[in-house]
């Protein structure tokens, strides 16, 4: 049962700007909009040229998405069977730093992946009057807007991604599978019928305030004690859930959105959903199959392309068809 | 009661959250608020079949007629009223999806009521096609989840089939009678003589014009005697004659009713999507809707035509 913290660290850089509001004149407040704009709106030249891309390998382990679950809607098959999808809207994504596995190292000891180097990818831009000037600060060297939320994906030295580089869903193709990782609904308290789907006791039969209800603690004897994890009330949700193995069945490149497999992606509407590559052996990209664009998908190589609005999987239903028919068996 | 009071419309502007919503609502001048006559997809009384009242105030002085019908004709296009799953990206493509559906089929306009003729694609049957004629007692959900039920009685067994309106195994929706009942939904049949809810396969089409009123169908159902699958007492169901019972059961019905829930308007909020976020989704299919409206219409003369010959 694991509950991580959903605080800062005390070490991290504090975000908020939460001094009292200054009544700036209309004025003021018109020059400060334009000082923004002025900022962020012009594409400075990169400080060094671009990185070089590497090719991409079986083993290459690529950076992920930060999404934002935007609803389930059902979809068909061409024969016929309905399912549900979870919509994925890939959030204002930019990459913002890259750290090299050595200093990953040396800072995460005893860390599990200690081969692999971090990307850190910001989603959604925000005003950066709402941030301290330190937050704003860490988004200087990718040279991008801040952003509200920030994550970190494990990535192989491969696979390392320019700081400022604006990621996409195009990043993803259809018939991909990935992991969909994310907090999980805040369900607050609960009790254990709810929480460990215990069976409580009967709503009736002269049952005397026992319904729902945990029961006995332990066995006695050599126990001598409730054992640590015993099964209790307690706060329930809030943790973070991994889904695997999810296809992708659809991408709209217009609205950046994925749609998944399934209802089921852990978090409430609305929350932030981090995308990644499957590690599923059965489901990851093999040698022999296409290869996925890499380390990212840059919209200058297609410039001149036309890219279509909606790509779909060959077996999903595309509504523009006509209804779908069985023929004859012959 | 309703003689003696003065009706006052009124248009009130409440702000929540800084958004202006416009309300249409009716004022009794004997003090309670009613908002029986809000306009809401979800009500039977205003529609298309009753005639406009005299002080008519569009919420929306924008918005053509033809807009102003699309919540009768299709009122799934609205999204799921829950404020904590709406999303405007999310609606939109689930919209254009349903709008590509039925520029390729033509789902009618249809009421709870109406006797419909759905042909599917099924794999088991003969010809690899099913055709059932039924009338439509319930339906529901909002979007691509949209349903209906069609229920009719075939050699003495009653049979209801649930169709999902935007499945793509649906080959064709035909519209035999258009017309509505007293009550929103007419579960009730299920209680009734199987008389109520027989329909020929080969009934001939009732035909409408469009832009008619929907006409009413003021028949009263006389319920099997009990037992009942429901306690039709407790619903306030206008489409059947008096059901017959003993005191008790409408005392009961009585102690367990709850006559102040017409009067909670945060409960209606928070059940409907505000006429400014209507009047939006009405806008953006209206385009699409026209297309399709224009197509149904080539079809028809061509196949008017052919007929001809």
């Amino acid at each position: 049962m694991t509950h991580s913290p959903n605080t800062p660290a005390p070490w991290w850089t504090k975000k908020l700007d939460t001094s009292a509001p200054e009544d700036l004149t209309s004025d003021n407040e018109a020059f400060l909009q334009d000082m923004v704009e002025e900022k962020y709106s012009v594409d400075s030249p990169l400080k060094e040229g671009p990185w070089e891309r590497a090719d991409w390998t079986p083993r290459s382990v690529r950076c992920g998405l930060i999404c934002r679950k935007i609803g389930v809607i059902p979809q068909w098959l061409n024969n016929g069977k309905k399912f549900y999808t979870t919509l994925l809207q890939v959030a204002d994504n930019h990459v913002i730093r890259y750290t090299p596995p050595e200093i990953n190292r040396e800072r995460r000891r005893g860390s599990r992946t200690p081969n692999f180097g971090i990307q850190v990818v910001g989603a959604d831009s925000a005003d950066p009057r709402l941030f301290k000037a330190e937050y704003l600060g860490l988004f200087q060297e990718a040279g991008v807007m801040p952003k509200h939320h920030l994550s970190r994906f494990f990535v192989t030295r491969d696979a390392v991604i320019q700081p400022g580089t604006q990621l996409n869903a195009m990043h993803f193709s259809v018939g991909d599978f990935v992991d969909c990782q994310a907090r999980t609904i805040d369900h607050g308290y609960q009790g254990v019928v709810k929480k460990w789907g215990m069976k409580g006791g009967p709503a009736s039969h002269g049952a005397t305030k026992f319904h729902r209800k945990m029961g006995a603690t332990g066995g006695g004897g050599n126990m001598a004690r409730i054992w640590p994890g015993k099964k209790m009330p307690g706060h329930m949700g809030n943790e973070w859930r991994i889904l695997k193995g999810l296809k992708i069945w659809r991408i709209n490149t217009k609205y950046n959105v994925l749609y998944v497999h399934g209802p089921c992606v852990p978090g409430p509407h609305h929350c932030y959903v981090r995308v990644m590559d499957t590690i599923l052996p059965l489901r990851k990209r093999k040698g022999d199959g296409p290869k996925p664009p890499f380390p990212t998908w840059f919209a200058d190589d297609y410039k001149d392309q036309e890219i279509p609005e909606e790509i779909f999987d060959e077996s999903l239903h595309r509504f523009t068809a006509s209804s779908i028919e069985f023929e004859e068996e012959k | 009661m309703a003689a003696s009071i003065a009706l006052a419309r009124q248009i009130t502007r409440v702000n929540i959250n800084n958004t202006k919503i416009c309300r249409l609502s009716t004022v009794c001048t004997d003090g309670a608020f009613c908002n029986a006559s809000l306009k809401r997809y979800s009500d039977v009384a205003p529609s298309r079949s009753d005639p406009e009242p005299d002080v008519v105030e569009s919420h929306n002085e924008t918005l053509s007629n033809a807009q102003a019908h699309y919540r009768y004709i299709f009122p799934e296009i609205l999204p799921n009223p829950d404020s904590t799953r709406r999303n405007k990206v999310c609606e939109m493509l689930e919209r254009n999806d349903m709008m590509n559906r039925r520029s390729v089929l033509e789902i009618p306009e249809f009421y709870v009521g109406s006797i419909l003729a759905v042909t599917a694609s099924d794999k088991y049957a003969a010809g690899n096609t099913s055709r059932f004629v039924g009338i439509c007692i319930d339906r529901g959900g909002c979007g691509l989840r949209a349903w209906f039920i069609l229920r009719n009685v075939i050699d003495d067994q009653g049979i209801e089939i649930m169709y999902e309106m935007y499945s793509p195994m649906i080959r064709e929706i035909q519209m035999l009678k258009l017309e509505k009942r007293l009550d929103e939904s007419l579960l009730y049949l299920r209680d009734a003589p199987n008389e109520y809810s027989t329909f020929d396969f080969d009934m001939a089409e009732v035909p409408h014009v469009a832009g008619d009123h929907v006409p009413i169908n003021p028949l009263k159902v006389k319920l099997r005697s009990r037992p009942w699958l429901e306690r039709y007492e407790r619903q306030d169901l206008k489409g059947v004659e008096d059901l017959g019972l003993a005191q008790k059961f409408y005392d009961r019905a009585k102690q367990l009713a709850t006559p102040w829930e017409k009067y909670d308007i945060m409960k209606q909020y928070r059940a409907t999507v505000t006429a400014e976020d209507q009047d939006e989704v009405f806008r953006d299919i209206h385009e699409k809707q026209q297309q399709i409206e224009q197509a149904r219409i080539v079809r028809r003369r061509r196949k008017k035509l052919q007929s001809n010959r």
